[in-house]
């Protein structure tokens, strides 16, 4: 496994816990199908769709500086850090302008069970995109100070992962919540 | 990774699902064909990711397992889910 073994066990977890929100989201919808229907209308899909180009972008980044580690290119791994990071910020002030849009208008997580779970499920994986960033960040200033080698490329690998994880999962909520009707 | 298949190819080509994705809702498609589409590009992209760039690709079954069966087995679900929805519209 790329990365720490510990990560995967996190990451695991990470994948259950999503896995059952989203199923659960499914089923829920089953009952309220109108609702759903009618209040996914008033979601913003072009920024759901910007959001998921900027995560998978975030995503090449990440991988353009894992394999520059391989190839002991410590500069060039920390500018395609910094720029998936970029596009990590694009994504939360996207999801920010998002949210207060919704919020402006008095939607809250008791307005309805629709926007109960689509606020609920992206502000969960708005937290995981933040922790991501910071992971990243951490993962570059270390790469600065000399912690990381083609023969030592572990903590690249493990940041690259969690990120991965964090598009992995956008590319399946997408869909479901802003999509699917 | 050769020339036409690499992580260039991929992200342009999971690019283009998004938009193709984003299309199918601003044209306000639905039914259960579309629903499956949208779902086998998730799992197409998925797929790039768990392989190509978490770079899965070579480790043990298992691991490949968890990953791959949590992927399938969400958007199956999901698209169960969609199809007893239909049913019972």
């Amino acid at each position: 496994m790329p990365g720490d073994f510990a990560i995967w066990i996190f990451i695991f977890a990470e994948l259950l816990v999503f896995g059952v929100a989203f199923v659960t989201y499914s089923v829920v919808r089953l009952q309220h199908l109108e609702m759903f229907n009618h209040y996914q209308l008033t979601l913003n899909r072009a920024f759901g769709a910007i959001n998921t180009a900027l995560l998978i972008t975030a995503s090449y980044f990440v991988v353009r500086a894992v394999q520059s580690i391989h190839h002991d290119r410590v500069r060039q791994c920390i500018v395609w850090l910094y720029l998936a990071l970029g596009c990590g910020m694009g994504f939360l002030i996207l999801k920010s302008l998002e949210f207060h849009q919704k919020f402006s208008h008095g939607i809250g997580l008791g307005s309805n069970t629709f926007y109960m779970f689509y606020l609920s499920l992206t502000f969960f994986h708005f937290m995981h995109v933040i922790l991501g960033m910071i992971i990243l960040l951490a993962v570059a200033i270390k790469a600065k100070q000399g912690h990381y080698s083609a023969q030592n490329p572990v903590g690249v690998e493990t940041g690259a992962s969690y990120w991965h994880m964090v598009d992995l999962v956008w590319i399946i909520l997408f869909p479901l919540v802003y999509i699917i009707r | 990774m050769n020339r036409l298949y690499n992580v260039h190819t991929l992200w342009l080509v999971m690019l283009a699902l998004t938009l193709s994705t984003y299309l199918m809702g601003r044209l306000g498609l639905h039914g259960l064909g579309i629903v499956g589409f949208l779902l086998a590009t998730s799992v197409i992209k998925g797929t790039f990711i768990i392989r190509d760039f978490m770079a899965l690709r070579g480790v043990s079954l298992l691991w490949r397992v968890i990953m791959y069966g949590w992927l399938w087995g969400v958007c199956l679900t999901i698209l169960l889910c969609y199809w007893l929805g239909v049913r019972s519209w």
